[in-house]
């Protein structure tokens, strides 16, 4: 699904943010990547939604090598990919109904097609009254349940999530990560980037550690 | 149904472009139609000279025949002309109301030595030989000339061919300064919107996708702008006709600067324009700098 070898990335002249980094990601594996702040976990996310080339080493997604295939690729490979963002990133101008419609608008169904879909995905994440709101107008735990729904409405191969559980009460914690779980049984691989031990502990999955742009651990599911 | 909304919102500074290609709408409105009026001219003063001679008969200064005998020998000489339907002596008050704008109606005016005027058809379909009528012009009536109104036509031709051709390079300088600003404000709004695009684009969104989501909202201010700056330039051609009505002379010796409710739907091709020019300069702006992201 993901092939890192090693794996280096630096922006501009800067100092390496990413050293020598090599892992698998397997089709329909679960995958928490840890690590203390400045390690690099966002950039490595970044360098698996394709936001970023990296400097030095070669990155595989679904079999293919970035740097073998061209660049008119790479929008069909992101959209297998679901991005929650640690801020969400969602359409300010765009309702709440709109923002989760957007990738499939993207992926070119059409309004009536999708429809019952949104609906019924903002009604599982919990605002299904709140379909017409701009995202203003949501809390933070809202705002981060529609940037989830609309991370996983198209069913992406590969669901991405930073930090996303960091502004929701543990229930609604735990039910995402119940999503995400019900998502990896359809066969998404999932990796999430979190501090969050007990999100870690709660869910059957391995956890990649990063350390100074080193990857320190990869260890298998935990009991 | 609900309709799709819009992917990219409307500039904050958008207002500005709106007035810009209004502008630029009514400039060309304003050249287009000054096309269209030197045409129409063009084609009536032709009509109206061609297929028409005159003949000046100038007052002899050392010619041993008189000028009126040289007048009725060179109405001979048009009468019996092949080719020529119908020949007349122009009367003298006429002359002298045709000299009346530039030299008055004083009793002088009559003692100048004016010429006297034919004036002869050709008939429908026919052609003289002028090589030829003006030798035997020249024989019958020595201080007489023959005027085919051709140099006058192609001094016309060639009026009109410049009034046309200046309209064109009006038009095309719109249409490049319109492409100029719509590029700008594309940038502009690119920039203002990084966010949105760089989203989109994350989310596997083409360029073309991200290019329609914006070449949208160029097309639609361009296409009502232009429909302003279009009809402010019809109320205009419109203010013309209503002073053509009253009998007011807009600019002298000009055609009245007006537009005929056929050529006025001409006009409407201006915010058409418009809108293209800057939906395929926002397009070609927007994929250019999609093209430098990763």
């Amino acid at each position: 699904m993901v092939r890192f070898e090693n794996v280096g990335m630096r922006y501009g002249e800067g100092r390496e943010v990413l050293r020598d980094v090599t892992f698998t990601l397997d089709p329909g594996s679960f995958t928490f990547l840890t690590g203390p702040s400045g390690a690099g976990k966002s950039t490595l996310l970044k360098l698996i939604y394709l936001a970023e080339a990296p400097s030095g080493g070669s990155i595989s997604m679904f079999g293919v090598d970035l740097a073998k295939t061209g660049r008119p690729n790479f929008p069909a490979l992101r959209r297998r990919i679901g991005v929650v963002f640690q801020d969400f990133r969602l359409f300010d101008h765009l309702s709440a109904f709109d923002n989760v419609a957007m990738p499939l608008r993207i992926a070119g169904r059409d309004a009536v097609s999708y429809r019952r879909d949104v609906e019924e995905l903002l009604s599982w994440v919990g605002l299904a009254d709140r379909l017409t709101a701009l995202p203003a107008t949501l809390s933070g735990g809202e705002q981060q349940r529609i940037a989830i729904a609309r991370a996983v409405v198209a069913r992406p191969d590969l669901l991405l999530a930073d930090e996303p559980t960091g502004n929701v009460d543990p229930d609604m914690g735990q039910r995402l990560i119940r999503l995400f779980e019900e998502l990896n049984k359809l066969g998404t691989t999932v990796l999430i980037a979190t501090h969050d031990r007990s999100l870690i502990e709660s869910a059957r999955a391995r956890e990649m550690r990063l350390v100074g742009g080193r990857l320190v651990a990869l260890g298998s599911p935990a009991a | 149904m609900k309709p799709r909304a819009l992917i990219m919102p409307r500039d904050k500074g958008a207002g500005s472009l709106d007035v810009v290609i209004a502008v630029m709408a009514f400039l060309a409105s304003l050249a287009l139609g000054a096309m269209l009026i030197a045409e129409r001219a063009a084609a009536t003063w032709q009509s109206g000279l061609a297929g028409r001679l005159t003949v000046q008969v100038l007052p002899p200064e050392n010619s041993a025949i008189p000028l009126q005998a040289q007048i009725e020998a060179a109405l001979r000489v048009l009468r019996g002309t092949s080719g020529i339907a119908h020949a007349a002596i122009v009367p003298e008050q006429e002359t002298l109301d045709l000299v009346k704008p530039w030299l008055g109606s004083d009793t002088m005016v009559r003692e100048l030595p004016l010429p006297r005027l034919l004036d002869a058809t050709v008939a429908p379909g026919a052609e003289v030989d002028l090589p030829k009528l003006r030798q035997r012009l020249s024989a019958a009536a020595p201080d007489s000339l023959l005027d085919d109104h051709g140099r006058w036509l192609d001094r016309l031709r060639g009026l009109t061919r410049g009034i046309i051709w200046s309209a064109y390079g009006v038009l095309a300088l719109i249409a490049l300064a319109t492409a100029a600003t719509v590029s700008f404000a594309t940038r502009a709004g690119l920039e203002a919107h990084k966010e949105i695009v760089e989203l989109l684009h994350q989310m596997g969104a083409h360029s073309t996708f991200i290019a329609r989501a914006f070449e949208w909202h160029y097309f639609l201010a361009a296409l009502v702008a232009g429909a302003i700056g279009a009809a402010l330039a019809a109320c205009l051609y419109l203010l013309g006709s209503g002073l053509e009505l009253a009998g007011i002379e807009a600019v002298p010796f000009l055609p009245p600067l007006t537009l005929h409710a056929t050529e006025l739907g001409w006009l409407l091709m201006v915010p058409v324009a418009a809108s293209w020019i800057a939906l395929l300069t926002a397009r070609l702006s927007i994929l250019r700098v999609l093209s430098r992201i990763y």
